[in-house]
This record gives structure tokens, C-alpha cells and sequence, in this order.
């Protein structure tokens, strides 16, 4: 491209979104420039996906060796050094930004750190400092969504940032106000660490717009494991004492109030776009009431040459949504014809087992007309599964009944996430349940649970009796 | 067809962007309609030589 601007891209945030379609556009031939006024790699790298996940990981680790005993091995002692843990994650975190500091190098993408706001709609001011650009890409991404009466100090009381930095000593009695993704994956780290936790959720239902049958069995293993789990129930203020913070919950139905004390309470209430100090109207782009800067299929905002991409264009809040889109975005600013098209995005909870599904839930596709058939495989009839102590869960298949189409699964299963990659394959391949069965799995896998499921649709899965 | 979803696999989805052809248009000819890069590209052959 010729101009006589600075850049012909300029990317605001070096989240997922953001440091894709810097890549993307880098590699397409573009001089581009990426603005990040905290840390690359953005939310995901430092303060969200691969942080909790390390957590997890760890949590798991303890929770497995108790188990061990089932077949013979056990510890004389099990001692978790909580600084040593703590220390290895942000270890992993800054390997990994640092990963994307050198991609960036590699690209010949040019990082500006500080906070950007528009000028104009072809200029940006960079702490003071300005630069203009053919094209912007907004990256600017989400924050934790604020409860009234209960502010987080990152202390006792966080959000999920604070709830990272484990204390030492694990606190005794945790609350996590929200039963959502973050909410239940904090609530198994804390619970597998020793920490008794409860679960509080407005809605009738844990993890919403999850696959009914999914979530009902996936809050039936949680709660197995030991965490409780309340739904329609509130969080109204949370006053810190001396013996531990004490937090009035409301039952939503009958509106009965009860105080109870807790030791850390989580603060998962959902996530909110960020575009504070973007300055996004001196460009002349549209900010919702809620704080989105809606997009089209091709990225674009209202204002053609300006794209938003990823938390702050629209939910689902996913990284892999946001890589998608950071793609698509320089891809059409390099003049290519891309858009986002996913047939669908898949969602994962990385607790053990985790819950993962991808396209349709059952009643989506009834709602959407489809006439259903479902076929579902136990994770008890699974070889591998009891080999590796997890016989919880099971793959749900929802199948349109006429043709066969696959339009969605539903996993709880260890390494359900893995799984959901032939799954959304399949989607995006306009599959049907019996080109997945017909597809030879390897035995003994977790993943020929899929095939299985696929037969079940079809009433003729070998290992379980077809009903 | 529920949803007026066009049964079309990526690959095929691209070429027809990159085509600047309508894939409602295309007749797939893989299983239940399914569009594949061969159908997108014999459309566009049509389409020139039509």
C-alpha cells in the first residue's frame, strides 16, 4: 500500500485479537503497528486463559494423587508449595508473552506501548504521541463486570485477576458469586486446593447456553466432587470482618436473606467491553449503550477503514473467537474477500472432566425448526476413561433426524476440549452422524466416544444397549 | 432447509467469496447438497462461459 499515512494498519491491543491481526496483517505485506498500554498478549496470556489453566492443572495434579491410592500409590506426605505455584504460572505467562514480543519482532510489527485514543478518524494519540494509520483494528477487549456492594479489593474479595494469585494459606471457605465458566474453574482449583466452596447463580441454571442434559450432568460431577452449587441466588452486599468477609445472599424466588461468612469471595458476574479512553467518537465509531463497538461479518465497523474485532465487538468472549476475527480483519484490509463464517464457535469449561460443546444445543435446534435426534455415549462405557479414573460424563450428539446433519456436541469428559476439535470439524464440514461413524477411531481412545455417540444416534452404538 | 443454512465446507465457502459468487447459487453435489471447492469452481466456469 502507498500513502502518506504512518502505518497502513494500526492495531489497538495486543490481546488474541489483536496480536493476529497484527501477524496477519504483517504477513500480508502491510507496515503495521500494534498500540498495547499494558501487557502483549492481553487478557488471555496474562490474566486469563493460560494463567487459570496452569491452576487447573496444578489443582488436578493434587487431586490425582489423592486418587492414586485406588490403585496402589500413595504419598507419605503431599506438600503443595503455594509460592513455588504461584511462581511457576507466571513463569508459563511470561514465556508465552515474550513468545509474542518475538513474533512481533519476527513480523516486522512495530509495538507501541501506551494508551491509544483517537484523534481523528485516521489518527491516534499514543501517550501524547501521534500516529496515523490507513486502517485501524480496535482490539481493546473486556474487563470483569462489576456487582454492586461487593468491591473487589483483590485481597478477599477479587475478581478473577485477584483470584489467580493463590493465598498462602489456601483460604478456608470460598464464594464464588457466579456459575459460569470462570466462576467453576476458579471454584475446582480452590476446591481441589482444600478450600470448601459454594457456588452461587442468579439464573435457574449454571453455565448458560450450555446444552441443558450437558450442564445437568456437569453440575451433578461438581457437586460429587464436593462443590456446592446454588442456583437463584444473589450476592447483595459484602461487609469485611474480622473473622472473614460476610456476604448477604438472597434467594431470588422466596427473596429470603441469609448471611454467611467467607474467607475469599470470587467476584464471575460476566465480562464488559472496554473502550475507556479510546476516545472511539473522535473517529466517528459507534460505542453501544452497553459498550460494544459492533462489527460486520468482514470486521468493519460503522466507519469502513476502522475494524473491531474480538471482546469488544460482540460475545461470545472467547480468544478463539478473537483470533478468528483478528485474521479476517486484515485479511480484508489487505484486500483479500475473507469474513467470519464459523458455522460455530466452540465453548469449553477446563475443569476435570471439562464441559465443551460446539454448535447447536438440543433445544437451539428445536427452536430453530430442526426436527432432532439425539445419540449420547457415557463416559462409563468408555475403556479409556476407566483407565484413567474418569468415568464422569458423556458425549451427546444432536443429529437432525431426516438427514443426518450433525448440529451439535455436547462433552463432559476429561479432555473434552481435545475431543471438540473433530466435533467442530465435522460442522464445519457439514458432516453427518454417520461419516463420523464410519470413521475408524483408535482404541482404546476418549475420542471413539464420538463414534460411539454417533452410533448411539443411529441406536446401534456396540458398547452400551441401544434404546 | 431449517435456518436457510447453505451446507458448504470451508475451503468451498472461501472460493466462492474469492469467486464473487453466491453460494445459495452453487448446487453441491456431495452428500444432502454439500457444496464442495469443485462445485464452486465448475459454477464459476458456468457463469463465464453461460
Amino acid at each position: 500500500m502507498t500513502n502518506n499515512f504512518d502505518y497502513d494498519v494500526l492495531v489497538i491491543g495486543a490481546g488474541p485479537g489483536g496480536y493476529h491481526a497484527a501477524i496477519r496483517a504483517a504477513q500480508l505485506g502491510l507496515k503495521t503497528a500494534c498500540v498495547e498500554r499494558g501487557a502483549v498478549g492481553g487478557v488471555c496470556l496474562n490474566i486469563g486463559c493460560i494463567p487459570t489453566k496452569a491452576l487447573l492443572h496444578a489443582a488436578e495434579m493434587v487431586h490425582a494423587s489423592h486418587r492414586a491410592a485406588e490403585f496402589g500409590l500413595t504419598f507419605a506426605d503431599t506438600n503443595l508449595n503455594i509460592a513455588k505455584l504461584n511462581g511457576w504460572k507466571d513463569g508459563i505467562v511470561k514465556k508465552l508473552t515474550g513468545g509474542v514480543s518475538g513474533l512481533f519482532k519476527a513480523n516486522k510489527v512495530t509495538l507501541l506501548t501506551g494508551q491509544a485514543s483517537f484523534v481523528d478518524d485516521h489518527t491516534v494519540s499514543v501517550d501524547g504521541k501521534n500516529y496515523t494509520a490507513a486502517h485501524f483494528i480496535i482490539a481493546t477487549g473486556s474487563d470483569p463486570a462489576k456487582l454492586p456492594g461487593l468491591d473487589v479489593d483483590q485481597d478477599s474479595i477479587v475478581d478473577s485477576t485477584g483470584a489467580l494469585v493463590m493465598p498462602d494459606p489456601v483460604p478456608a471457605r470460598m464464594l464464588c458469586v457466579g456459575g459460569g465458566v470462570i466462576g467453576f474453574e476458579f471454584a475446582q482449583v480452590y476446591n481441589n486446593l482444600g478450600s470448601k466452596v459454594k457456588i452461587i447463580e442468579f439464573l435457574p441454571s449454571v453455565i448458560p447456553g450450555a446444552d441443558a442434559d450437558a450442564v445437568k450432568e456437569f453440575a451433578k460431577v461438581m457437586s460429587k466432587q464436593g462443590i456446592e452449587i446454588v442456583t437463584q441466588m444473589k450476592a447483595n452486599r459484602a461487609e469485611k470482618k474480622a473473622d472473614g468477609v460476610h456476604v448477604e445472599l438472597e434467594n431470588v424466588k422466596t427473596g429470603e436473606k441469609t448471611t454467611e461468612v467467607f474467607d475469599r469471595v470470587l467476584v464471575a458476574v460476566g465480562r464488559r467491553p472496554r473502550t475507556d479512553g479510546l476516545n472511539a467518537e473522535k473517529a466517528g465509531v459507534t460505542v453501544t449503550e452497553r459498550g460494544f463497538i459492533p462489527a460486520d461479518k468482514q470486521q468493519r465497523t460503522n466507519v469502513p477503514h476502522i475494524f473491531s474485532i474480538g471482546d469488544v465487538a460482540s460475545n461470545p468472549m472467547l480468544a478463539h473467537k478473537a483470533m478468528k476475527e483478528g485474521l479476517v480483519a486484515a485479511e480484508v484490509i489487505a484486500g483479500k474477500p475473507a469474513e467470519q463464517d464459523a458455522v460455530a464457535i466452540p465453548g469449553v469449561v477446563y475443569t476435570s472432566p471439562e464441559l465443551a460443546w460446539v454448535g447447536l444445543t438440543e433445544q437451539e435446534a428445536k427452536d430453530k425448526g430442526y426436527e432432532v435426534k439425539t445419540g449420547v455415549f457415557p463416559m462409563s462405557a468408555s475403556g479409556r476413561a476407566m483407565t484413567l479414573q474418569s468415568t464422569d460424563g458423556f458425549v451427546k450428539m444432536v443429529v437432525e433426524k431426516d438427514t443426518d446433519l450433525l448440529l451439535g456436541v455436547h462433552i463432559v469428559a476429561p479432555h473434552a476440549s481435545d475431543m471438540l476439535a473433530e466435533a467442530g470439524l465435522a460442522l464445519e464440514m457439514a458432516a453427518t452422524a454417520t461419516d463420523i461413524s464410519l470413521t475408524i477411531h483408535a482404541h482404546p481412545t476418549l475420542g471413539e466416544s464420538m463414534l460411539e455417540a454417533a452410533e448411539a444416534a443411529h441406536k446401534q452404538a456396540i458398547h452400551i444397549v441401544n434404546r | 432447509r431449517n435456518e436457510g443454512r447453505v451446507l458448504a465446507v470451508p475451503a468451498a465457502r472461501q472460493a466462492a467469496r474469492e469467486l464473487g459468487l453466491d453460494l445459495a447459487a452453487v448446487r453441491g453435489s456431495g452428500p444432502n447438497g454439500r457444496i464442495r471447492v469443485a462445485d464452486v469452481l465448475a459454477a464459476a466456469q458456468g457463469a463465464e462461459g453461460g
